[in-house]
């Protein structure tokens, strides 16, 4: 056997897939080639890597762990509020209490009176300079 | 009871009866995950995430391909998503399993022995997930769910022939790499 037809054939060997003949074949190769030798222990590394990590066990609780995350879901899912709760009724009382908000709003600003125009004084008043007169308390403390 | 029934009673808001499919079919999915994670953590943190899917996704599911098919092509999609994912986010996560490893280290008392182990692994590891996707899926079903060409070419939704083709084309790349990176520590 040669080193083409070897490297060819590793992997069926180490599957016991090669016959009786050909498996002989093989192992008087790997006796004698270096370099297939290393190859053939590289795959049946492979092998032992790949079963090692195959035969790792879940942790038991991991069906419990399943379930309880779906029962949570679940339960998010139940108590959240209706479509039609949240696309219609929301949008609606919100527009519904800013136009009551606006209104009385509007309606308050109207009652509401400055100074200005509450206490406007008469106009035969307004030339009636009261600057000059002396005050109650100049005559007290004189 | 099958697994259709099982579905059945579960579509019917019997939910309890999922357990019997969780409790059935967790170590598969969970073995596949491990082929593409090849950390326990994670592979059970996805194996979560995949039941979750199933069971939002149940109704869509329709009896044409088997209960194991249609969970073993929801296990691959969303490893390969994961691992999408996760490649942003590859240097920590090399950083990570540099120093955590999950798998059983095998008896043996010499430390340097140990340490050869563990390099081993890694560089297989590093071997198979830089295999294409497709080869790389032939290769997990094929030797972590230990699925037949035909099983697996149900799951890849694609001939037995192109498995075929597909699983040398895996080995034949992964004997390449291996003997590239044998060859540079022979130096």
């Amino acid at each position: 056997m040669n080193c083409v037809t070897c490297k060819n054939q590793v992997e069926a060997y180490l599957e016991g897939e090669l016959s009786q003949g050909a498996g002989i074949q093989m192992e008087d190769h790997l006796s004698s080639c270096k370099e297939c030798a290393a190859l053939y222990r590289t795959m049946l590394l492979v092998n032992r890597i790949t079963a090692e990590e195959k035969n790792v066990e879940p942790n038991p609780f991991l069906a419990t762990r399943i379930l309880a995350r779906i029962e949570g879901l679940e339960e998010v899912r139940s108590k959240r509020p209706n479509p039609f709760a949240q696309k219609v009724l929301k949008p609606v009382l919100i527009s519904v209490s800013i136009a009551v908000a606006v209104f009385f709003g509007v309606l308050t600003g109207g009652i509401y009176q400055t100074d200005s125009i509450r206490g406007q004084v008469p106009v035969e008043l307004s030339y009636l300079n009261d600057a000059s007169m002396e005050s109650v308390e100049f005559y007290a403390n004189n | 009871m099958t697994d259709l029934e099982i579905i059945q009673l579960v579509l019917h808001n019997d939910r309890a009866y999922f357990r019997l499919l969780v409790e059935k079919y967790q170590k598969l999915v969970f073995r596949t995950c491990m082929g593409y994670l090849h950390h326990k953590e994670d592979a059970e943190d996805l194996t979560q995430e995949i039941f979750v899917q199933v069971y939002q996704s149940l109704a869509t599911y329709k009896s044409e391909a088997t209960f194991p098919t249609w969970l073993y092509r929801i296990s691959v999609n969303a490893s390969l998503n994961h691992l999408r994912k996760a490649s942003k986010w590859g240097f920590f996560q090399r950083f990570e399993n540099r120093f955590e490893s999950d798998v059983p280290i095998p008896s043996t008392e010499n430390p340097e022995e140990l340490f050869i182990q563990d390099e081993h692994r890694i560089w297989v590891n590093k071997a198979l997930d830089s295999l294409p996707e497709k080869q790389r899926t032939a290769i997990v079903l094929s030797k972590y769910d230990d699925l037949s060409q035909k099983e697996i070419a149900a799951v890849m939704l694609t001939t037995e022939g192109a498995v075929e083709a597909l699983l040398q084309r895996a080995k034949a790349n992964l004997r390449v790499k291996l003997q590239t990176k044998q060859k540079k520590n022979q130096k």
